[in-house]
Protein backbone atom coordinates (compact mmCIF):
# COMPACT_ATOMS: atom_id res chain seq x y z
CA UNK A 1 0.00 0.00 0.00
CA UNK A 2 2.72 2.25 1.09
CA UNK A 3 4.73 1.66 -2.26
CA UNK A 4 1.52 2.32 -4.00
CA UNK A 5 1.06 5.90 -2.53
CA UNK A 6 5.15 6.40 -3.03
CA UNK A 7 4.54 5.48 -6.78
CA UNK A 8 1.30 7.53 -7.32
CA UNK A 9 2.85 10.62 -5.20
CA UNK A 10 6.03 10.55 -7.95
CA UNK A 11 3.20 10.49 -10.74
CA UNK A 12 1.75 13.45 -9.49
CA UNK A 13 4.67 15.48 -9.32
CA UNK A 14 5.49 14.55 -12.87
CA UNK A 15 2.01 15.77 -13.67
CA UNK A 16 1.85 18.66 -11.99
CA UNK A 17 5.59 19.85 -13.17
CA UNK A 18 4.66 19.29 -17.21
CA UNK A 19 1.14 20.83 -16.93
CA UNK A 20 2.55 23.97 -15.21
CA UNK A 21 5.17 24.17 -17.62
CA UNK A 22 3.06 23.97 -20.70
CA UNK A 23 0.68 26.21 -19.25
CA UNK A 24 3.17 28.68 -18.54
CA UNK A 25 4.55 28.56 -22.48
CA UNK A 26 6.66 31.11 -23.96
CA UNK A 27 6.05 35.20 -24.08
CA UNK A 28 4.21 35.92 -27.13
CA UNK A 29 5.69 39.23 -26.73
CA UNK A 30 4.68 42.41 -28.84
CA UNK A 31 5.01 42.85 -32.45
CA UNK A 32 8.07 44.06 -33.83
CA UNK A 33 8.34 48.24 -34.24
CA UNK A 34 10.79 47.35 -37.01
CA UNK A 35 9.45 47.90 -40.64
CA UNK A 36 9.20 45.69 -43.72
CA UNK A 37 12.45 46.21 -45.52
CA UNK A 38 12.95 48.12 -48.45
CA UNK A 39 16.14 48.84 -48.67
CA UNK A 40 19.41 45.92 -48.69
CA UNK A 41 20.54 45.46 -45.36
CA UNK A 42 24.71 45.18 -44.95
CA UNK A 43 24.56 42.33 -42.76
CA UNK A 44 21.81 39.75 -40.98
CA UNK B 1 15.13 3.33 7.62
CA UNK B 2 15.94 1.73 4.71
CA UNK B 3 12.39 0.65 3.86
CA UNK B 4 11.45 4.78 3.84
CA UNK B 5 14.51 5.08 1.37
CA UNK B 6 13.32 2.52 -0.99
CA UNK B 7 9.55 4.23 -1.08
CA UNK B 8 11.41 7.69 -1.47
CA UNK B 9 13.89 6.21 -4.50
CA UNK B 10 9.99 4.82 -5.77
CA UNK B 11 8.25 7.91 -6.08
CA UNK B 12 11.75 9.42 -7.88
CA UNK B 13 11.90 6.16 -10.23
CA UNK B 14 8.15 6.85 -11.62
CA UNK B 15 8.34 10.93 -11.23
CA UNK B 16 11.12 10.51 -13.90
CA UNK B 17 9.47 7.29 -16.37
CA UNK B 18 6.33 9.35 -16.25
CA UNK B 19 8.11 12.82 -17.39
CA UNK B 20 9.82 11.01 -20.46
CA UNK B 21 6.54 10.50 -22.52
CA UNK B 22 4.65 13.47 -20.63
CA UNK B 23 7.30 16.04 -22.03
CA UNK B 24 7.18 14.22 -25.83
CA UNK B 25 3.92 14.20 -26.24
CA UNK B 26 2.02 16.37 -24.17
CA UNK B 27 4.64 19.61 -23.38
CA UNK B 28 6.33 19.65 -26.63
CA UNK B 29 3.56 20.27 -29.16
CA UNK B 30 2.85 22.69 -26.80
CA UNK B 31 6.28 24.58 -25.95
CA UNK B 32 7.91 23.98 -29.59
CA UNK B 33 6.11 27.10 -31.77
CA UNK B 34 7.35 29.97 -33.81
CA UNK B 35 7.38 32.78 -31.38
CA UNK B 36 4.26 35.08 -32.41
CA UNK B 37 6.40 38.52 -32.37
CA UNK B 38 9.03 36.96 -34.95
CA UNK B 39 10.78 39.24 -37.06
CA UNK B 40 13.47 38.32 -39.77
CA UNK B 41 14.79 39.57 -43.12
CA UNK B 42 16.54 37.55 -45.51
CA UNK B 43 18.57 38.39 -49.18
CA UNK B 44 18.54 36.75 -51.74
CA UNK B 45 20.48 37.97 -55.30
CA UNK B 46 20.55 36.66 -58.88
CA UNK B 47 23.97 37.39 -60.34
CA UNK B 48 24.38 37.78 -64.40
CA UNK B 49 20.46 37.65 -64.00
CA UNK B 50 18.00 38.85 -67.45
CA UNK B 51 15.68 42.06 -66.61
CA UNK B 52 12.93 43.98 -68.75
CA UNK B 53 13.82 47.47 -69.70
CA UNK B 54 10.68 49.24 -69.15
CA UNK B 55 11.82 52.19 -71.12
CA UNK B 56 12.84 50.04 -73.72
CA UNK B 57 10.60 47.01 -73.63
CA UNK B 58 13.91 44.56 -74.13
CA UNK B 59 15.62 42.28 -71.44
CA UNK B 60 18.75 43.34 -70.71
CA UNK B 61 21.66 41.70 -68.88
CA UNK B 62 22.38 42.92 -65.54
CA UNK B 63 25.02 42.25 -62.67
CA UNK B 64 22.81 41.65 -60.03
CA UNK B 65 19.34 41.22 -58.71
CA UNK B 66 18.97 41.73 -55.53
CA UNK B 67 15.52 40.05 -53.49
CA UNK B 68 14.72 41.34 -49.90
CA UNK B 69 12.43 39.08 -47.98
CA UNK B 70 10.68 40.32 -44.61
CA UNK B 71 8.85 38.27 -42.01
CA UNK B 72 7.14 40.22 -39.36
CA UNK B 73 4.45 38.34 -36.98
CA UNK B 74 1.57 40.70 -35.82
CA UNK B 75 0.50 39.45 -31.91
CA UNK B 76 -2.15 41.48 -31.59
CA UNK B 77 -3.80 39.83 -35.42
CA UNK B 78 -2.15 36.26 -33.70
CA UNK B 79 -4.09 36.99 -30.81
CA UNK B 80 -7.69 37.54 -32.10
CA UNK B 81 -7.56 34.90 -34.20
CA UNK B 82 -5.84 32.19 -32.18
CA UNK B 83 -9.09 33.09 -29.98
CA UNK B 84 -11.33 32.49 -32.56
CA UNK B 85 -9.67 29.09 -33.78
CA UNK B 86 -9.36 27.95 -30.59
CA UNK B 87 -5.21 27.23 -31.12
CA UNK B 88 -1.88 28.96 -30.80
CA UNK B 89 -1.77 30.98 -34.52
CA UNK B 90 1.15 33.10 -35.83
CA UNK B 91 0.07 36.16 -38.57
CA UNK B 92 3.28 36.79 -40.90
CA UNK B 93 3.14 39.81 -42.91
CA UNK B 94 5.59 39.59 -45.60
CA UNK B 95 7.42 41.88 -48.40
CA UNK B 96 9.17 40.67 -50.95
CA UNK B 97 11.05 43.28 -51.96
CA UNK B 98 13.01 43.11 -55.79
CA UNK B 99 15.66 45.94 -56.89
CA UNK B 100 17.50 46.37 -59.74
CA UNK B 101 21.30 46.83 -60.16
CA UNK B 102 20.50 50.51 -60.06
CA UNK B 103 19.10 50.51 -56.72
CA UNK B 104 15.15 51.05 -58.28
CA UNK B 105 12.43 48.71 -57.05
CA UNK B 106 11.52 46.14 -60.01
CA UNK B 107 8.61 44.52 -57.88
CA UNK B 108 7.47 44.63 -54.65
CA UNK B 109 4.54 41.81 -53.06
CA UNK B 110 3.32 42.10 -49.76
CA UNK B 111 1.70 38.95 -48.27
CA UNK B 112 -0.15 37.75 -45.33
CA UNK B 113 0.41 33.87 -44.14
CA UNK B 114 -1.50 33.03 -41.36
CA UNK B 115 -0.62 29.58 -39.57
CA UNK B 116 -0.45 26.85 -36.44
CA UNK B 117 2.17 28.06 -34.30
CA UNK B 118 3.31 24.20 -33.95
CA UNK B 119 2.40 22.29 -36.77
CA UNK B 120 2.33 25.37 -39.11
CA UNK B 121 -0.80 24.06 -41.02
CA UNK B 122 -2.63 27.04 -42.84
CA UNK B 123 -4.97 28.68 -40.89
CA UNK B 124 -7.64 30.61 -43.00
CA UNK B 125 -9.56 34.21 -41.86
CA UNK B 126 -10.14 37.34 -43.31
CA UNK B 127 -6.56 39.26 -44.05
CA UNK B 128 -5.02 36.26 -45.73
CA UNK B 129 -3.89 37.66 -48.88
CA UNK B 130 -1.15 37.65 -51.43
CA UNK B 131 -0.28 41.20 -53.26
CA UNK B 132 -4.04 42.04 -52.12
CA UNK B 133 -5.65 39.26 -53.77
CA UNK B 134 -7.30 37.27 -50.79
CA UNK B 135 -5.99 33.64 -50.96
CA UNK B 136 -6.58 30.02 -48.95
CA UNK B 137 -3.18 28.50 -48.45
CA UNK B 138 -2.76 24.48 -48.64
CA UNK B 139 -0.41 23.55 -47.32
CA UNK B 140 3.21 25.12 -46.02
CA UNK B 141 5.14 28.31 -46.55
CA UNK B 142 8.62 29.42 -45.64
CA UNK B 143 8.82 26.96 -42.88
CA UNK B 144 8.31 23.36 -42.42
CA UNK B 145 7.10 21.63 -39.47
CA UNK B 146 8.70 20.95 -36.62
CA UNK B 147 10.14 16.95 -37.26
CA UNK B 148 10.08 17.51 -40.77
CA UNK B 149 9.09 13.87 -42.43
CA UNK B 150 11.13 12.51 -45.40
CA UNK B 151 8.00 12.54 -47.77
CA UNK B 152 6.43 15.27 -50.12
CA UNK B 153 4.50 17.96 -49.18
CA UNK B 154 2.19 21.03 -50.65
CA UNK B 155 3.67 24.02 -50.54
CA UNK B 156 2.04 27.46 -51.67
CA UNK B 157 3.20 29.01 -54.49
CA UNK B 158 2.40 33.47 -53.92
CA UNK B 159 2.84 34.14 -57.39
CA UNK B 160 0.62 31.68 -58.69
CA UNK B 161 -1.45 31.68 -55.65
CA UNK B 162 -1.71 27.98 -55.92
CA UNK B 163 -0.33 24.89 -53.91
CA UNK B 164 1.46 22.04 -55.72
CA UNK B 165 3.50 19.51 -54.28
CA UNK B 166 7.62 19.77 -53.16
CA UNK B 167 9.16 16.29 -53.52
CA UNK B 168 11.50 15.03 -50.80
CA UNK B 169 14.80 14.56 -52.82
CA UNK B 170 17.31 13.05 -50.32
CA UNK B 171 18.70 13.64 -47.35
CA UNK B 172 22.13 15.35 -47.60
CA UNK B 173 24.86 17.11 -45.45
CA UNK B 174 25.13 21.23 -45.40
CA UNK B 175 27.57 22.95 -43.65
CA UNK B 176 27.78 20.39 -41.07
CA UNK B 177 23.85 20.05 -40.66
CA UNK B 178 21.82 17.04 -41.64
CA UNK B 179 19.24 18.40 -43.61
CA UNK B 180 16.29 17.25 -46.04
CA UNK B 181 16.34 17.85 -49.78
CA UNK B 182 13.63 19.30 -51.44
CA UNK B 183 12.47 20.88 -54.74
CA UNK B 184 9.58 22.16 -56.19
CA UNK B 185 8.89 23.15 -60.23
CA UNK B 186 6.29 24.98 -61.00
CA UNK B 187 5.57 25.14 -64.72
CA UNK B 188 4.64 28.11 -67.01
CA UNK B 189 1.83 29.50 -65.41
CA UNK B 190 -0.13 32.91 -66.12
CA UNK B 191 -0.48 34.83 -63.38
CA UNK B 192 -1.31 38.53 -62.02
CA UNK B 193 0.68 41.70 -62.83
CA UNK B 194 2.36 43.16 -59.19
CA UNK B 195 0.02 45.91 -58.10
CA UNK B 196 3.03 47.68 -57.81
CA UNK B 197 4.81 48.34 -61.29
CA UNK B 198 8.49 49.41 -61.56
CA UNK B 199 7.30 52.26 -63.94
CA UNK B 200 5.25 55.68 -62.66
CA UNK B 201 1.57 55.66 -64.38
CA UNK B 202 1.45 51.81 -65.41
CA UNK B 203 -0.76 49.86 -63.49
CA UNK B 204 -2.00 46.10 -63.91
CA UNK B 205 -5.47 47.70 -65.28
CA UNK B 206 -3.51 49.80 -68.12
CA UNK B 207 -1.46 46.31 -68.88
CA UNK B 208 -4.36 44.22 -69.16
CA UNK B 209 -5.67 46.46 -71.60
CA UNK B 210 -2.55 46.29 -73.95
CA UNK B 211 -4.09 42.10 -73.60
CA UNK B 212 -0.30 41.51 -72.78
CA UNK B 213 0.02 38.71 -69.84
CA UNK B 214 2.72 37.36 -67.47
CA UNK B 215 3.76 34.43 -67.43
CA UNK B 216 5.94 32.62 -64.80
CA UNK B 217 7.91 29.39 -64.21
CA UNK B 218 10.25 28.40 -61.33
CA UNK B 219 12.33 25.61 -59.60
CA UNK B 220 12.22 25.87 -56.40
CA UNK B 221 15.34 24.08 -54.27
CA UNK B 222 15.14 24.13 -50.43
CA UNK B 223 17.55 22.16 -47.73
CA UNK B 224 15.38 22.27 -44.53
CA UNK B 225 16.83 20.85 -41.13
CA UNK B 226 14.24 18.43 -39.94
CA UNK B 227 14.21 18.54 -36.63
CA UNK B 228 13.14 22.20 -36.18
CA UNK B 229 11.78 22.43 -39.68
CA UNK B 230 13.70 25.10 -40.84
CA UNK B 231 15.48 25.96 -44.52
CA UNK B 232 18.84 26.69 -44.09
CA UNK B 233 19.59 27.47 -47.39
CA UNK B 234 17.01 28.13 -50.64
CA UNK B 235 17.47 28.72 -54.42
CA UNK B 236 15.25 29.18 -57.12
CA UNK B 237 15.44 29.43 -60.94
CA UNK B 238 12.96 31.59 -62.06
CA UNK B 239 12.02 33.19 -65.36
CA UNK B 240 9.09 36.15 -65.91
CA UNK B 241 7.63 36.50 -69.38
CA UNK B 242 5.41 39.22 -70.89
CA UNK B 243 3.80 37.70 -73.66
CA UNK B 244 1.42 38.97 -76.64
CA UNK B 245 -0.45 42.25 -76.52
CA UNK B 246 0.11 45.75 -78.25
CA UNK B 247 2.73 46.44 -75.63
CA UNK B 248 5.37 44.02 -76.85
CA UNK B 249 4.99 45.76 -80.54
CA UNK B 250 4.54 43.09 -82.14
CA UNK B 251 7.10 40.52 -80.20
CA UNK B 252 5.24 36.98 -78.90
CA UNK B 253 6.88 37.86 -75.83
CA UNK B 254 9.92 39.57 -74.12
CA UNK B 255 11.56 38.11 -70.57
CA UNK B 256 10.50 40.00 -67.57
CA UNK B 257 13.32 38.62 -65.59
CA UNK B 258 15.38 35.56 -65.06
CA UNK B 259 17.84 34.55 -63.26
CA UNK B 260 19.37 31.89 -60.42
CA UNK B 261 18.50 33.30 -56.88
CA UNK B 262 20.48 32.41 -53.88
CA UNK B 263 20.25 32.90 -50.25
CA UNK B 264 23.74 36.02 -49.51
CA UNK B 265 26.45 33.99 -48.01
CA UNK B 266 26.59 36.25 -45.06
CA UNK B 267 22.86 34.92 -44.57
CA UNK B 268 23.48 31.26 -45.10
CA UNK B 269 25.93 31.69 -42.46
CA UNK B 270 23.29 33.61 -39.84
CA UNK B 271 20.60 31.03 -40.67
CA UNK B 272 23.04 28.13 -39.88
CA UNK B 273 24.18 29.42 -36.52
CA UNK B 274 20.53 30.51 -35.76
CA UNK B 275 19.02 26.91 -36.77
CA UNK B 276 21.61 25.01 -34.87
CA UNK B 277 20.88 26.91 -31.76
CA UNK B 278 16.97 26.24 -31.84
CA UNK B 279 17.71 22.80 -33.32
CA UNK B 280 19.25 22.04 -29.56
CA UNK B 281 16.25 23.36 -27.83
CA UNK B 282 13.75 21.07 -29.63
CA UNK B 283 16.30 17.88 -29.26
CA UNK B 284 15.97 18.84 -25.57
CA UNK B 285 12.28 18.41 -25.66
CA UNK B 286 11.94 15.57 -28.09
CA UNK B 287 15.19 12.87 -27.06
CA UNK B 288 17.79 14.35 -24.61
CA UNK B 289 15.12 14.95 -21.72
CA UNK B 290 12.81 12.37 -21.98
CA UNK B 291 15.80 9.78 -22.97
CA UNK B 292 17.72 11.03 -19.34
CA UNK B 293 14.78 10.97 -17.37
CA UNK B 294 13.52 7.35 -18.69
CA UNK B 295 17.14 5.74 -18.53
CA UNK B 296 17.47 7.67 -14.61
CA UNK B 297 13.71 6.40 -13.64
CA UNK B 298 14.77 2.81 -14.27
CA UNK B 299 18.21 3.15 -12.13
CA UNK B 300 15.76 4.57 -9.71
CA UNK B 301 13.62 1.87 -9.95
CA UNK B 302 15.85 -0.72 -9.71
CA UNK B 303 17.59 0.59 -6.55
CA UNK B 304 14.96 0.95 -4.91
CA UNK B 305 14.21 -2.56 -5.51
CA UNK B 306 17.53 -3.86 -4.28
CA UNK B 307 16.67 -2.10 -1.21
CA UNK B 308 13.73 -3.19 -0.71
CA UNK B 309 14.93 -6.80 -0.88
CA UNK B 310 18.32 -5.91 1.39
CA UNK B 311 15.26 -4.66 3.73
CA UNK B 312 13.18 -8.02 3.72
CA UNK B 313 16.23 -10.28 3.88
CA UNK B 314 16.47 -11.46 7.87
CA UNK B 315 19.38 -9.67 9.05
CA UNK B 316 20.55 -12.30 11.63
CA UNK B 317 20.59 -16.14 11.78
CA UNK B 318 17.74 -17.36 14.07
CA UNK B 319 19.47 -18.97 17.35
CA UNK B 320 18.75 -22.86 17.62
CA UNK B 321 16.31 -24.08 20.33
CA UNK B 322 18.40 -25.71 23.05
CA UNK B 323 15.64 -28.61 23.24
CA UNK B 324 16.43 -29.46 19.93
CA UNK B 325 19.86 -30.26 19.83
CA UNK B 326 20.67 -34.06 18.99
CA UNK B 327 21.21 -36.28 21.59
CA UNK B 328 24.81 -37.49 22.73
CA UNK B 329 26.05 -41.31 22.07
CA UNK B 330 28.19 -42.73 23.98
Amino acid sequence: MRALIAAATGLALALALVLTISALGSPSGRTSPKPLLTTVPAHP
Amino acid sequence: MRRTASLVLLACAVFCAALSPLLRWYAFPRLARIPANQYQDMVLEARDATLLDYGTMRAKKVPKVTIVQTLKGDVEAAGKIGRTAGRPVVVWDSLSYVQGPDGRMVSKVPERYIFDAHSQDPVHATGEMVDGDPVRREGIEFKWPFLTQRRDYEYFDAQTRTSSPIHYRGTRTFRGLTVYYFEQTVPWTKVPMPRTMPVQGITPESVARTGTTRWYTTVRRFWVEPVTGAPVYGEEIHQEELRGGTLLGGRAKVTAFAGHVKMREDYIGHTVALVKHNRTLVLALTSYVPRASLALGLLLLALALWLEARTRRPQHPEPTQPGEREPLNA
